[in-house]
């Protein structure tokens, strides 16, 4: 097992958003994380992704518990996160942004830079340019790339098709499907057209707790069969 | 012109020469010392502030162990120049280092604060309780020894001292700034957390640049001290830190050219306004907020707009 959560109780101050939510996950799977807006669904990303600590229960990576671990001890066990916001450093370049995730990781620009143009060759003429002269779809396509760099572990991607043209979406599901068995992945999306070409399993969340776990292919594929749950 | 300068180094570094070259043989080259000291500092807190986005209230204070450093060494123990200044730097360093450990894990209003009482903590220090070795109130005169033609006494030798100074802190500055580790001290600006998610401790690299910006300033510290031949708590006070965070939103914050450009501004403003106007500290004041409502960018940063430049000087600072 890659990633076991148990049991996660997590607050806002006074206000509890989780709900004793455990979740496990196999390496090579990308497991969806569907529901409404305020559900819990990006809580229990960045719970995992050690932004916040859980009132209760624990947190485990390949059988380590990660909760309440610096965020860059995290990141250096192979945790990626993909931001929902589609915030990449707007005052660094194109290169310079893929260059921090490079020395960070310890692997080459050059390797950093050819991951990136792989998923999306455009991006090789975007080099040079400010990340915040890039279209949202380009942003998100550099906020996956720089994720990629020094071989990430477990990626946790947060509404990768968010506010995003249908034109783009195509393009970011194409690029996760090619990651997809590579990298272990869990995405939280509310397009259910998306999960049903991404998912190998699917939680529902509904008030910060797990409604449904979803493993059969064919269900998932039928998004209408749990639409009504959400 | 300007896009010019800013793209090479080399280019930057002439300017800058040529610059204090006329403006001290047009004015007064003792004047013009003091001004480049000033640039040298301002470049100091601009790399925690237009950098690394900590905002210092208290920077007089690494200013002032640099001079103390310098000035103690030379009157206690060796009047050797090169020694003394060396011994200011790493007392800088040194104060930065030990203080880092505190004011580094806070931010923001917490940041700027903290400095400013640790910088009222030594500035009386300096004053009653270390009297006897910082000479309290009346300070430390101090006199250097000679080499052949290396003479402290001698203004112009400090002008070129001085000069040679400004242009090495500026270059290495310039390489700094333009390396990862200036793309990294950006990114912590922008949004510290998601640095950290890279896999960053970003604690390390704040301390590291808050010991580097204090030991500038405590060299800008040891120049000054030098040049006056007498260190007294003029140059550790803590209301002159308004200076510095004047001097470098007047040429333009997170940019090295910015920080001489402001540095220079200032320095010309507060000395030659003065002679005409007894409340001179006013128009200061009417600048600032002309600054901080139009002119955001500063001086040097208007200028890079209008020569179309702005967009590569905050690619390449």
């Amino acid at each position: 097992m890659l990633l076991t959560v148990e049991n996660l109780d997590v607050c806002y101050g006074h206000a509890q958003v989780l709900h004793d939510v455990s979740l496990r996950l196999n390496e090579g799977e990308l497991v969806c994380v569907v529901g409404r807006n305020g559900a819990g669904k990006t809580t229990l990303l960045k719970t995992i992704g050690g932004f916040m600590s859980p009132a209760r229960g624990t947190v485990e990576f390949r059988g380590e518990r990660i909760d309440g671990m610096p965020l860059e001890q995290v990141a250096r066990m192979g945790i990626k996160y993909v931001y929902q916001d589609k915030r990449v450093f707007s005052e660094l370049t194109v290169r310079e942004n893929l260059e921090l995730a490079a020395y960070a990781s310890g692997q080459s620009l050059d390797e950093a830079v050819a991951k990136v143009i792989a998923i999306h060759p455009k991006m090789g003429t975007l080099l040079n340019s400010k990340a915040k002269g890039l279209s949202g779809g380009e942003r998100q396509i550099l906020l996956i790339g720089r994720a990629l760099v020094g071989d990430p572990q477990l990626l946790l991607v947060d509404e990768p098709t968010e506010g995003l043209a249908a034109i783009i979406i195509g393009e970011i599901i194409d690029i996760l499907l090619k990651m997809k068995k590579r990298i272990t992945m869990v995405v939280v999306e509310q397009n259910l057209s998306t999960v049903a070409r991404l998912a190998d399993r699917v939680y529902v969340m509904k008030e910060g707790v797990f409604s449904r776990e979803i493993e059969d292919k064919k269900t998932i594929e039928n998004p209408s069969s749990y639409e009504d749950q959400l | 012109m300007f896009r010019s300068v800013e793209k090479n180094p080399i280019l930057t570094l002439i300017c800058i020469a040529l610059a204090f070259l006329i403006y001290g043989y047009a004015t007064s080259l003792p004047k013009i010392t003091d001004f480049m000291i000033f640039c040298i500092f301002v470049i100091a807190f601009d790399l925690l502030y237009g950098h690394m986005g900590q905002l210092s209230f208290g920077h007089m204070l690494y200013f002032g162990s640099g001079a103390y450093g310098c000035g103690m060494f030379a009157y206690h123990i060796y009047p050797d120049p090169f020694l003394s200044i060396l011994a200011g730097v790493l007392l800088g360093a040194t104060v930065a280092a030990l203080l880092g450990t505190l004011v580094v894990k806070t931010s923001h209003a917490a940041f700027a604060l903290s400095n400013l009482a640790l910088n009222e903590v030594g500035a009386y220090l300096v004053l009653s309780p270390w009297h006897k070795w910082t000479g309290g109130e009346d300070g430390l005169s101090l006199f250097f020894k000679k080499y052949g033609f290396i003479n402290f006494g001698e203004s112009t030798f400090r002008f070129y001292f001085c000069l040679v100074s400004l242009l090495l802190v500026v270059y290495l500055m310039l390489l700094l700034v333009r390396s990862p580790y200036g793309s990294l001290l950006k990114a912590i600006k922008e949004n510290e957390v998601r640095v950290r998610f890279l896999g960053y401790n970003t604690f390390l690299y704040k301390y590291i640049t808050f010991i580097i910006s204090g030991a500038i300033a405590a060299f800008a510290g040891a120049l000054m001290s030098i040049n006056l031949s007498y260190t007294n708590t003029s140059l550790i006070a803590p209301t002159r830190n308004v200076e510095v965070i004047f001097a470098a939103l007047m040429g333009g914050a997170g940019s090295v050219i910015g920080a001489v450009v402001g540095g220079t501004a200032f320095m010309t403003i507060s000395n030659y306004l003065a002679v005409y106007v007894v409340r001179w500290e006013m128009f200061l004041g009417f600048a600032l907020l002309i600054f901080v409502f139009w002119f955001r960018e500063g001086i040097w940063g208007y200028l890079s707009k209008s020569g179309g430049a702005l967009e590569k000087e905050r690619s390449n600072p």
